[in-house]
């Protein structure tokens, strides 16, 4: 990276250009896990856009004081306070979510977006810039995860944020609430996604 | 100082994570008493639900549960009653292993034993969307009313939900075999211990 990237730059790498997803395949597990329901899954990546966001000021404000030796140990010390704050505070004020998130709030913890933004950014730019990043990997996450989320939902369940949308004869699609449909979904998105910008790249 | 020296190393990770740590600390020390009354809360709702109570789903369900039920031990095991439509009910708490972690929750009967009043699950580790719908409502309304058969309820097949209240079974979760079993096992151990407390 040479020189400070820019504020739409980063927009624009992190919704589409390098979006944390489809071009680098990271946080696979939680997209194959959680996105067959809209709810959880929107709750979800909230809650990751908020932890992305905070590690990652929280990283390039430290940045200097620790050692590269142990830095990525001090990463994952920073995500799970985050995490675990993020789990106090919803207990304590907000038990209705806290008791629909159950275990997703801890799986943040796990999702490598929020460590590979802290290593590859928060680690060579300021604060700001940093929590815009951070933010922005976690929309670019959201988005996507939303939308094949939106489409097992409507075929595994035949609903839409848990309201039945679909007519009444309509047999439910069990494969659609198992992981492996997640695959196929992603697949396909990784497949348009790519064809798009190849053609652009084309057009320019 | 060496930055990338071995002494400076350790009194900096020391230092962060005992800041970390602190603030962590304190924050659970802040609101612990509010997550305490809220899981006593949430475990009073449970109880109120299997009965069949109507719940305000605020504070006032905590002087509800105080008015509605009555708390006892018997034989080591709390037993909760309240009087639901002229007749006594009884709930104790259950627990049991699901497929990834244990599940809690309540379960009420009418005292002969028949029927089931209702469940409901205070806590589980299922997989989310999968064994996870088991604290949904259209599988709890299941078990309203379902008839006991020769001690035991089943659940069994794929579904919606059925609507059935005399067959003595309820759909399990499509996708989720084994939580649905585990659940099946946990319920009807806890039909079993209320039967001995009942001495039959």
């Amino acid at each position: 990276m040479n020189g400070k990237p820019s504020v739409v730059a980063v927009l624009r790498d992190n919704l589409w250009g390098n979006n944390p997803i489809f071009i680098q395949i990271l946080g696979i597990c939680s997209t194959l896990a959680v996105t067959n329901n809209l709810n959880n899954t929107g709750i979800m990546t909230v809650g990751v856009v908020f932890v992305a966001g905070m590690t990652n000021v929280t990283v390039s404000i430290l940045k200097s004081f620790i050692p590269r030796k142990v830095r990525m140990i001090v990463q994952t010390l920073i995500i799970a306070f985050y995490v675990i704050i993020v789990d106090i505070i919803l207990k304590a004020y907000l038990p209705d979510i806290s008791k629909a998130l159950g275990p997703y709030v801890g799986l943040i913890i796990t999702n490598c977006i929020i460590m590979g933004r802290a290593e590859a950014f928060a680690q060579a730019n300021p604060p700001l810039l940093s929590l815009w990043d951070g933010i922005t990997s976690g929309v670019g996450y959201m988005y996507v995860l939303l939308l094949v989320a939106f489409f097992r939902e409507l075929l595994g369940f035949g609903t839409l944020f848990g309201v039945t949308v679909m007519p009444d004869g309509f047999v439910p699609w069990t494969i659609m609430v198992m992981a492996p449909s997640a695959f196929f979904f992603l697949g396909g998105f990784i497949w348009i996604a790519k064809t798009i910008m190849l053609k652009m790249e084309a057009r320019s | 100082m060496n930055r990338e020296g071995i002494v400076y190393t350790v009194i900096a990770t020391f230092i962060v994570s005992f800041s970390f740590v602190a603030l962590l600390a304190l924050t659970n020390e802040f609101t612990n008493e509010k997550v305490e009354r809220n899981r006593v809360l949430s475990e009073r709702r449970s109880v109120l639900n299997s009965f069949g109570i109507d719940i305000e789903g605020s504070d006032a369900d905590y002087d509800l549960y105080d008015n509605r039920v009555t708390e006892s031990t018997e034989q080591g095991i709390d037993l909760y009653r309240a009087q639901i439509k002229g007749h006594t009910v009884e709930a104790i708490k259950f627990s049991g292993s699901g497929l990834w972690g244990t599940i809690t929750g309540v379960i009420a009967v009418e005292q002969d034993l028949s029927r089931i009043v209702g469940i409901d699950i205070i806590s589980h580790n299922e997989t989310p969307g999968l064994g996870g719908r088991i604290a949904e409502d259209w599988f709890k309304d299941q078990f309203r009313g379902e008839k006991i058969n020769q001690g035991r309820i089943r659940v069994l097949g794929t579904g919606g939900g059925d609507t059935d209240k005399d067959n003595g079974r309820v759909d399990a979760v499509t996708g989720a075999s084994r939580t649905s079993a585990a659940l099946e096992q946990i319920v009807n151990k806890s039909l079993e211990t209320i039967g001995r407390l009942r001495g039959n």
